[in-house]
């Protein structure tokens, strides 16, 4: 359960590029989380409503893009397959498949407001 | 329309740059570095026991072992005559980069061959904190059961070693090894898989011999 450090650390980061722009205040975050990234994004989005109180980021919405990790087989191709559900091996021809991707844990994109502007 | 930023960092960028940071230093001092991560109760410090009473006397050697409370882990390594510092983290369920540039700043251990860090007994969040080390090993006893690779396939395709720790209680616990094996080889094809025991000393030789590869690597 280190999902309140991950969403302090997404804190510290979008305010810092609310800083960077000269903005006032944090609308919107977007953030990739990767299947193997060992963060489950229902507990994020939890742990962020109490991570932004009091900052500038209060009420912010942070949007999480979950990104799969990619199974394939080295003959035939890409697997298809529901997030969670390993394939052990290739059901086509049994090969071992390899893994790519899915160890994300990014941040994305900050949508902010500057001063003088409206909601 | 709000103005937006296009950022794409590491959300964990801070940590990142504290682990590069160790690597560094660990390269320049030719230290092995070994990340071990298990379930509490998996026999991390009883591997560690086993493994520094082989290779204690022969190599400069020392542990970083992070827990919530009680300096019970650190002890058990300082009985046998060798250097630990206990990182307590209050409530914190794994250990940071930053911590342990801290611990090693306080238990000034002197020149290693090999540091072991036993990280906080948990199978996910010590996952995504990178410690500077050389690789992570991922330890799994045969009393959690046979489906765990799957349960927790984070850690499992991360660690370049997974030690399955217990093998003395094969025939007395329901542990099908083939299924767990063919878990973690779907996960990540390239880990080693290594049957231990630390009480008979079954695979003590294999895990020794393979930390011992790794430190002739590392020193070029």
């Amino acid at each position: 359960m280190h999902e309140t450090g991950i969403a302090l650390e997404i804190l510290h980061a979008s305010t810092k590029v609310l800083a960077d722009h000269g903005g006032t205040r944090v609308v919107r975050v977007k953030v990739a989380v990767g299947e193997l990234s060992a963060v489950e994004p229902e507990l994020l989005a939890y742990a962020w409503e109490a991570a932004v109180a009091g900052s500038p980021a209060e009420g912010a919405k942070l949007e999480v893009e979950f990104v799969p990790a990619r199974q394939s087989c080295p003959n035939c191709g890409p697997v298809v397959r529901e997030p969670g559900a390993w394939v052990p091996l290739c059901l086509s021809c049994g090969s071992p498949l390899n893994v790519e991707g899915g160890t994300e844990l990014d941040l994305l994109q900050v949508e902010f407001e500057t001063d003088g502007e409206g909601v | 329309m709000s103005p937006t930023a296009d950022v794409r960092t590491q959300i964990l960028e801070a940590n990142r740059r504290a682990a590069e940071a160790l690597r560094r230093h660990f390269a320049g001092e030719k230290t092995l570095v070994v990340n071990l991560i298990s379930s509490p109760g998996a026999g991390k410090t009883t591997l560690l026991e086993a493994t520094l009473a082989r290779l204690g006397d022969r190599y400069r050697t020392a542990v970083l072992v992070g827990d919530i409370a009680t300096e019970k882990d650190a002890d058990r390594i300082r009985r046998l005559g060798l250097p630990a510092y206990q990182i307590l983290t209050g409530g914190a369920c794994h250990l940071d980069a930053r911590q342990v540039q801290g611990a090693l700043e306080k238990a000034s251990f002197g020149p290693l061959d090999i540091l072991f860090i036993e990280n906080v007994g948990n199978l996910i969040c010590p996952t995504s904190y990178d410690l500077g080390e050389d690789f992570k090993v991922v330890l799994l006893s045969l009393t959690e059961g046979d489906d765990k690779p799957f349960k927790y396939p984070a850690i499992f395709s991360r660690a370049a070693v997974a030690v399955l720790t217990k093998m003395d209680l094969l025939g007395v616990v329901d542990f099908d090894l083939a299924a767990v094996e063919t878990q973690i080889r779907t996960l990540n094809p390239s880990a080693e898989i290594l049957r231990v025991s630390a009480k008979t000393g079954e695979g003590m030789e294999a895990w020794c011999r393979r930390l011992e590869r790794a430190l002739s690597a590392k020193r070029g």
